[in-house]
């Protein structure tokens, strides 16, 4: 290779740069900026409104001002803050109502009256929330043709969440245009205020705005077990991670999520680990495990099992028929819905290949198939049909699920993947009233080949116990898509684990030995626990493992003879007859995995003991994996307001999830210190 | 700083790296007006390496955004010990080489010369320089990464290999196995 031929790459001059692009991307980052900086703020007022609110947009403003008369400002700064206050200054002086052009007139006073009573409590001024609002509006004037581009910024918190525009009545569009433009100062702090003025139903914690309308179905923490009486524990494996992005959304928007939305193992397994792959195809798992002293109890330890699945060559994904089955009720109609929607699937064509083939059924609303089976290449044509979709209009798609999985079939490809991809924020009405009948339908075309999989979208209206059923019954997964990055992570980086299964009921057991082990705790998977016969029961059907994905479990154990143990041995029981280990008296446990192939019906078994070799002496002399697995353990566990975890301080959790960062080279480790900040500024510790 | 430092220091075209990294600092601290400032200077950079790291102009934008979007949570994570361009060089390549790599399952076309206008007499050097690109982009990450900043970007390898984190001499043998494997795939 010579080297004048590779100094040819230097001469790869890139194409004039759009202004508009450069523009938008600047506002964008402008606005996640202010959100960082607004949550930065929330998470050190400890949760009191008012007591250090953002910097006022108008303080900036006359900042910028002075700065004026010295130099020239950026073309981009001018345009962000000249117009919005030409028209401030217009709003105040004028007497002519605002005409708003061709969208439906838009009550200003309404927003602005809900704001102001929400503000009485915070004691903090209504009328510079008003200004912040005529600015926004303005702003978005002239910047309409590119919040139609764009409609949401990546990162930021939404600035007024969908529940309260539905206790206050607020218009969608009214919501729409403040958040597509993603207006200037108002972002951080309107969440905020929303929040901080929410009744505190716990002394100390600041929670849900009342009746968020989202519905979770009630599970309580598995309790402590006594290993001579119930010596097995046995869970599915759960991939989903819908949890942990409806929590980030929760505290972004500025309040604790509800405790029956965490789901401890969905925020562990929201992280990728750095666990070996494993070797051979043929066994598509490997596992990874290791015991580490408890950071919330000095009594107790935790064992840390990772499960890695078996990962996919890049380029040999087969191929795939998806249908995009799409809910276009009147619900839909907010920017962090269908708009979200399309462009992510949009997104999503773009990691798909020629071979691939995409079909669109919109139901509710305007219902019908929108869009026949189409090859991935004619991105133009997908496009199109999508962006067609608009929400709204009379609710008579009643076919909506029949007609997916008929596309579906008309298009199946063999050996490939084939599935259904519902999207909605909430409404099942997909043609299947009854909820044991669409279950039924789905796990029925499941076993024909075609798998389904939810994507759920807003915030108000959601279902998680259907969105969850619906999924596991499909054989797919159920994601939350709060905004555009999740869509890419979801649909685009991690594609193949999305679409392709690499084996079907998944469960997990694990026997402790009564000679070691007092008590133990399974951290999660409330949802998933199996019975104790279910594990050997090729027809219980449990999780789905897609490729390249990896999961966590996480156990709480009490050693015997530890001063944590919680309950005292029966008076009556024969010692002598359950502390008989079979095993190797090093053994702790033993860990079984059963997985089917996913056109298989008999199970395989990967089985290893657990040894004291896995035992390290404390928690930080532990590998980053079981350190950040802990620290998320330990965070959703809080959230939850679980007693033994109480006790662990939201900085602990900090500083152990920091200290095990890892080269993270996506951003999500850091992401999730930051929402310990802001969980930590939000309650009152 | 103070905007009358600002603007001193932008005055003087010398000074202009520090500028960089003490508006980071600025920002990193919660002054907006110098992160806005930082972006107005940095946009044209990020975009460029974006641009020939992913050869394509929409992609390129998408990432630059992102990049800006990202910007304002990470800017504090930029502690000084380094050149401010050798951070962020460090933090488009990272972004660059994860979109790359999803963008891998699919095959992506790349438009390189398609988005100038064709001049006939270059049309033959732009076919072969997106020939070379795309053998660049065949390579094991490390290996592009370092022809890319070695060639295109004109580094050296010391610079290239405080931008990758490795030592110079990993740097050379990046290069080194690089044209090699171009040998054989050219």
């Amino acid at each position: 290779m010579q080297e004048d031929k590779l100094k040819k790459l230097s001469e790869i001059e890139p194409p004039r740069r759009s202004d508009e692009a450069r523009e938008r991307a600047l506002h964008l980052a402008l606005d996640a900026f202010d959100s960082a900086q607004a949550e930065k703020n929330a998470a050190t007022t400890q949760g009191s409104a008012g007591a250090k609110r953002p910097t006022s947009i108008m303080d900036w403003m006359k900042g910028l001002f002075a700065m004026e008369n010295r130099h020239a400002l950026t073309a981009v700064v001018t345009g962000l803050v000249l117009l919005p206050l030409g028209y401030f200054l217009y709003q105040n002086t004028a007497l002519t109502p605002i005409a708003v052009g061709p969208r439906a007139p838009v009550d200003l006073n309404l927003p602005v009256e809900d704001a102001r009573g929400r503000q009485d409590a915070g004691g903090t001024v209504a009328t510079e929330v008003t200004n912040n609002q005529s600015v926004a509006d303005a702003a978005e004037r002239d910047e309409f043709s590119l919040a139609e581009e764009r409609p949401l910024a990546e990162p930021s918190p939404m600035p007024v969440s969908p529940p309260a525009s539905k206790m206050t009545g607020i218009v969608a569009p009214d919501l729409m245009r403040e958040q597509a433009i993603g207006n200037i100062a108002v972002s951080g702090e309107s969440a905020y205020d929303a929040a901080a003025s929410a009744p505190a139903q716990a002394p100390g914690y600041i929670v849900a705005p009342e009746g968020t309308g989202d519905q979770f179905t009630s599970f309580d923490d598995s309790g402590v077990k006594v290993v001579v009486a119930e010596p097995v524990s046995t869970f599915s494996i759960d991939v989903d991670k819908a949890s942990y992005a409806y929590v980030r959304q929760a505290l972004n928007q500025g309040y604790l999520p509800q405790a029956d939305a965490v789901r401890v193992e969905e925020l562990i397994n929201y992280f990728s680990y750095d666990y070996p792959l494993p070797t051979d195809a043929s066994v598509p798992f490997a596992t990874d495990m290791q015991i580490v002293p408890s950071p919330w109890d000095a009594g107790k330890h935790l064992l840390r099992i990772g499960v890695q699945g078996f990962e996919i060559p890049a380029g040999e994904r087969p191929a795939a028929n998806l249908v995009f089955l799409i809910d276009t009720s009147g619900s839909m109609d907010e920017p962090d819905k269908l708009p979200l929607l399309i462009k992510s699937f949009s997104m999503m064509l773009d990691a798909l290949g020629p071979d691939d083939k995409v079909s669109i059924v919109a139901y509710a609303g305007s219902a019908g198939t929108v869009l026949d089976p189409t090859p991935a290449s004619e991105k133009r044509k997908i496009l199109a049909a999508l962006r067609s979709l608009s929400a709204g209009g009379s609710t008579a798609g009643a076919e909506g699920i029949e007609l997916a999985y008929q596309l579906a079939e008309d298009a199946h490809i063999d050996d490939g993947v084939n599935q259904v991809i519902l999207a909605t924020d909430g409404d099942f009405n997909v043609g299947l009233s009854d909820p044991s009948a669409l279950t039924d339908f789905i796990a029925q075309k499941r076993d024909e080949g075609t798998f389904l999989s939810v994507l759920g979208f807003g915030s108000g209206n959601l279902n998680d116990g259907i969105m969850q059923a619906l999924a596991q019954n499909g054989n797919g997964a159920a994601y939350y898509i709060d905004t555009l990055r999740e869509a890419r992570t979801v649909l685009v980086d991690n594609i193949a684990t999305t679409l392709v299964p690499i084996a079907k009921d998944v469960k997990i057991q694990v026997e402790f030995n009564p000679a070691e082990i007092a008590e133990y705790r399974l951290i999660g998977y409330e949802t998933r626990a199996l019975n104790r016969e279910d594990f050997n029961n090729d027809k219980v059907d449990a999780g789905d493992v897609g490729a390249g994905a990896s999961v966590t479990a996480i156990y709480e154990l009490t050693p015997v003879g530890s001063p944590s143990v919680l309950v005292d041995p029966l008076r009556y029981s024969n010692e002598e007859a359950t502390a008989a280990p079979a095993g190797d008296s090093n053994e702790l446990g033993f860990f079984k995995l059963r997985y089917k192939l996913p056109d298989e019906d008999t199970s395989h078994l990967i089985d290893m003991p657990i040894t004291k070799d896995l035992e390290v002496d404390s928690l930080a002399a532990a590998d980053a994996n079981t350190r950040f697995a802990v620290a998320v353990a330990s965070f959703g566990q809080k959230l939850r307001h679980n007693v033994f975890v109480d006790r662990m301080s939201w900085d602990q959790i900090r500083d152990l999830a920091a200290g095990a960062r890892g080269e993270d080279a996506d951003g999500y480790r850091a992401e999730f210190l930051s929402l310990v900040d802001l969980a930590k500024g939000l309650s009152a510790e | 700083m103070d905007a009358e430092a600002t603007a001193e220091i932008a005055m003087d075209p010398a000074k202009a790296p520090e500028l960089s990294a003490e508006l980071a600092k600025r920002a990193a601290l919660g002054d907006r007006l110098a992160f806005s400032e930082l972006l107005d200077r940095e946009y044209d950079f990020i975009f460029r390496v974006a641009y020939r790291w992913l050869g394509n102009q929409e992609q390129a934008e998408d990432l630059t955004q992102d990049l800006c979007i990202k910007l304002a949570r990470t800017v504090g994570q930029f502690e000084g010990r380094s050149r401010f361009r050798t951070w962020l060089y460090r933090l488009v390549l990272n972004a660059a080489r994860d979109q790359h790599r999803s963008a891998g399952r699919s095959p992506n076309t790349v438009d390189i010369g398609e988005t100038e206008v064709a001049d006939p007499r270059s049309a033959d050097a732009d076919l072969e320089r997106e020939a070379l690109w795309q053998a660049v982009r065949q390579l094991p990450p490390r290996q592009a990464d370092s022809v890319l900043l070695v060639y295109a970007e004109e580094k050296s390898h010391a610079e290239a290999a405080a931008i990758l984190g490795c030592s110079e001499s990993t740097v050379s043998w990046h290069v080194h196995e690089a044209k090699k494997a171009l040998r054989a795939l050219l």
